[in-house]
């Protein structure tokens, strides 16, 4: 009887924890996007006519939110328009890429519904979900369907159809999907021919979209960038999506014939295996950018490949790129977007390998450098930056210190750009054409060259899209003045540049990062190990002074 | 992964989420009355504290520093133990359960009795390493959003020369009415307004090009819907500032928005950190009167309206 009196209360406690744990439970999917909802066909209807009242409310809407990228007409011309690339959609044709729908017809409702709601992630269209209510954004679609979009109707019963696509049977990801994924990718889909053979959108640069914009294949390992990933980054059910349908005014054909619905669910497992498990933050749709570069101590000689097997028990950080638009010449389109770094040191050397996607490899001629002055202004306003012609310039990548970070108090640092009059910044830059050289910033127009070749780059490599690029400096150096110092357990502020030499990059023309933090990490003390032993020790005795006085205190 | 955070819900969300909670308690400890039965106190106090672990560390959005979660949870932990301990009969109740595994009174409660005594030693093992063991955080920098403003700013003019304005009596040239005559009542008048409109007011002309001007410049960080979510914005550190947030030009007066415009992240005070700032000091890229149409347009598109010095 008793021992079921004491389970009974137990039960009662697991039921209130039980039902506490519900309430969390529904506060988290309250605050949690759609992760790994089953796909559902959608219902593919044509729609009604919009009622005058959602037409007036979505425009009053569309003339505050939206006409400043698409323009007064919806052609996409808005003010912001020719600074971005990728620009912002022409609403006239009709044209759209994210769809439930067959290759070529026009988008469902909810599919411009929901890309109001997420936004287009990788472009300037952000997420209006908690700016617009859902009543809004249903109004706004109404507008931008009815008055921008000129030469369809999405009421015209003899001309336009909706045909949704069918999910089929989602098949789970696994190994075997994804190898299957991987050889359907390579052979019968001819993903390859445009996404690349290592799939970072490096298989054909030279495409075009319907209006004769220049576009690029997606870079697959960066899905977070995908345009139709709905915030939901990790979910194949989008990468289905597109595969089935393609995407209008682009170079990418619908698979819906070519492969069958298993098979595009492999590709969907396979695209969603190549990109890195990182944290997104809700706020940008980026990974969580690794504020903290950790210098792992190797015993002996430093590696001299990427491919050594100490790299693979060390973890990249995660280093987001924007573009230097503060100085000019702005650059409004950056291509590189992140670099992965990784770094090791020794007793005597510090070593930094940084990985990024570029699709071209390129290498400046004498004939560019020439035109560099031509280059010197921002880009004028009233121009398609889509179009612009660059010379090609060498790729680079460039790592910053602080000249005397030992020296300045927390958390002072010298502008993340090149420094400042007051705060000078050691960089190395690495060149395409094999150079590697120092520099002294203190400013963005003070960047000189200075002499030395302590920085070394016992790697460079480019492959299949990736840039992979070693630098080696011993840890201190003689010319104090202006060589960065390293100590280990030190806080040493870090920051990095790319360029991207087809994208006409040079000079002040780059991707740039933030203030990042190297630190070598310091051997973990002794005490760590001892202390934790002396602490059990401790709870031991007092458990066994607390159990046995307790017997005595009951015997009594 | 996958969270959804709207700017300034937080709050909102938290208090909610307590609320649930807190009635979901006092929910079970009536419905448990009903019946004549009750959690234990023992149970009670580990019920709440895992509750309250499980709000702070894992729905809690964005996460709190691990200093403040410690600073937290040993309040949480200080006030159920005043609780629990209020009077003789509660603080008996509460010991029962306790006493009993030491006691091992039924082969259950030696059981219990067993785990906890190898649990507990394990726990203070690996509690100590993990205080021992240094970790690597990005450290901590507290930064004034704010600073104190210069009474007057010496902005270079890229029409030619430069022109003083003293924060305090300077007004915006374009927040005026039909007669070209300053007017504070003129965006209130026209909030509703297209700015397209080929009969727009002279204002919304004004709110027209400075919405161009925010768009070809300065949307890149600070978002197309001028909530600092631009799409350059996850690079930087400090992320840029969220003009839809009411603490930001809500709270300032528009001659405090054109100083830190006009000169960026570099004119600075070092409170503000100047070096991580990439806001450029638009003097050099934009006239005066672009900036003043920019900020303009600004206050239109967020609703809100600059502070005034009375």
């Amino acid at each position: 009887m008793k021992g079921i009196v004491s389970v009974g209360r137990w039960g009662k406690i697991l039921l209130a924890g039980g039902l506490v744990v519900t309430v969390l439970g529904v506060s988290v999917v309250f605050t949690t996007a759609q992760t790994g909802k089953a796909p559902e066909a959608p219902k593919a209807q044509m729609p009604g006519k919009a009622s005058p009242e959602d037409l007036a409310a979505g425009k009053a809407i569309y003339f505050r939110k939206c006409v400043w990228c698409h323009g007064p007409e919806g052609a996409g011309d808005g003010p912001a328009a020719d600074r971005l690339w990728p620009r912002p959609r022409n609403f006239t044709q009709g044209t759209f890429k994210i769809r439930h729908t067959a290759s070529g017809e026009l988008p469902l409702l909810d599919d411009l519904f929901l890309t109001v709601t997420n936004g287009l992630p990788g472009s300037a269209m952000p997420s209006w979900e908690g700016i617009l209510s859902d009543k809004q954004r249903h109004q706004v679609v109404e507008f931008v369907r009815t008055e921008l979009v000129k030469d369809r109707d999405f009421t015209d019963k003899e001309n336009e159809t909706f045909t949704p696509i069918s999910f089929g049977k989602q098949v789970a990801t696994s190994k075997e999907s994804i190898e299957r994924g991987r050889e359907v990718y390579m052979n019968k889909g001819k993903c390859v021919e445009c996404h690349g053979p290592d799939a970072r959108g490096d298989g054909n640069a030279t495409q075009k979209d319907e209006w004769g914009f220049p576009i690029r294949p997606a870079d697959l390992h960066k899905c977070w960038n995908f345009r139709g990933n709905r915030r939901d980054p990790y979910n194949p059910t989008n990468i289905f999506r597109e595969v089935s349908t393609g995407l209008n005014g682009t170079p990418m054909p619908s698979f819906a014939e070519a492969l069958s619905s298993d098979q595009r669910w492999d590709v969907a497992n396979f695209v969603i295996s190549l990109c890195p498990k990182k944290n997104i933050d809700p706020l940008t749709t980026k990974p969580n950018n690794d504020f903290v570069i950790k210098a792992t101590f190797v015993k002996g000689e430093l590696p001299t490949s990427p491919d050594d097997a100490v790299w693979k028990d060390v973890s990249a950080a995660y280093v987001g790129l924007g573009s230097q638009i503060m100085h000019k010449p702005r650059n409004f389109v950056r291509l590189v977007d992140d670099v992965w770094v990784r770094s090791l040191y020794n007793d005597k050397q510090v070593m930094y390998l940084l990985e990024w996607d570029d699709r071209t490899k390129s290498l400046g001629t004498p004939e560019a450098v020439a035109q560099t002055a031509d280059f010197k202004e921002t880009p004028p306003a009233g121009e398609p930056i889509a179009m612009r012609q660059y010379p090609v310039f060498n790729d680079a990548v460039a790592i910053q210190f602080p000249s005397h970070w030992e020296t300045l108090s927390a958390p002072e640092k010298p502008r993340f750009v090149f420094g400042d009059a007051k705060n000078s910044v050691d960089v190395w830059k690495w060149e395409a054409d094999g150079s590697t050289k120092l520099y002294t910033g203190q400013g963005f127009d003070k960047l000189e060259v200075r002499a030395g070749d302590s920085v070394k780059t016992p790697f460079v490599g480019f492959k299949d899209g990736v840039w992979r690029v070693m630098f080696t400096r011993t840890l201190t150096t003689d010319d104090k003045e202006h060589d960065v110092q390293f100590t280990t357990g030190k806080y040493i502020p870090t920051s990095f540049f790319v360029w991207d030499g087809n994208n006409g990059d040079h000079g002040l023309k780059m991707s740039i990062s933030t203030w990042y933090y190297t630190i070598l990490l310091p051997p973990v003390p002794k005490k760590a190990y001892i202390y934790p032993v002396f602490a059990a020790i401790f709870v031991i005795g007092l458990q066994f002074w607390m159990v046995s006085k307790f017997k005595k205190g009951s015997k009594k | 992964m996958g969270k959804i955070w709207i700017p300034g819900m937080m709050p909102i969300e938290l208090l909610l989420i307590l609320a649930t909670t807190f009635f979901v308690f006092v929910g079970v400890g009536w419905l448990l009355k009903t019946q004549n039965r009750s959690i234990p106190k023992f149970g009670q106090a580990i019920l709440i504290w895992l509750t309250a672990f499980v709000i702070l560390k894992f729905v809690l959005y964005p996460p709190i520093p691990s200093a403040l979660m410690k600073t937290y949870m040993g309040l949480i932990t200080l006030v159920l133990f005043l609780l629990v301990s209020a009077d003789e009969e509660s603080w008996t109740d509460f010991k029962r359960p306790i006493l009993k595994t030491l006691a091992g009174e039924t082969p259950g409660y030696r059981g219990v009795r067993t785990i906890t005594l190898v649990a507990l030693p394990l726990l203070a093992g690996m509690g100590t390493y993990n205080n021992i063991v240094p970790k690597f955080e990005e450290p901590i920098e507290l930064r004034t959003v704010h600073p104190a403003p210069p009474a007057a700013v010496k902005v270079h003019d890229l029409k030619g020369g430069d022109k003083t304005f003293t924060l305090q009596t300077a007004q915006n040239p374009f927040r005026v009415d039909e007669d070209g005559q300053y007017s504070r009542d003129v965006q209130q008048k026209h909030v509703n307004d297209n700015p397209f409109d080929p009969n727009a007011s002279k204002y919304m002309q004004y709110v027209r090009e400075g919405g161009a001007i925010f768009f070809q410049n300065c949307h890149f960080c600070h978002g197309d819907n001028l909530d600092g979510r631009g799409m350059f914005a996850f690079a930087f550190n400090p992320i840029p500032a969220n003009f839809s947030d009411p603490g930001t030009i809500a709270q300032l007066q528009e001659t405090f928005v054109f100083w830190r415009v006009s000169k960026g992240g570099p004119g600075l005070p070092r409170e503000g950190f100047p070096w991580a700032s990439a806001m450029p000091p638009w003097e050099q890229h934009l006239t005066t009167d672009e900036m003043w149409k920019a900020i303009l347009f600004e206050y239109w598109h967020t609703g809100f309206y600059p502070r005034t010095w009375d």
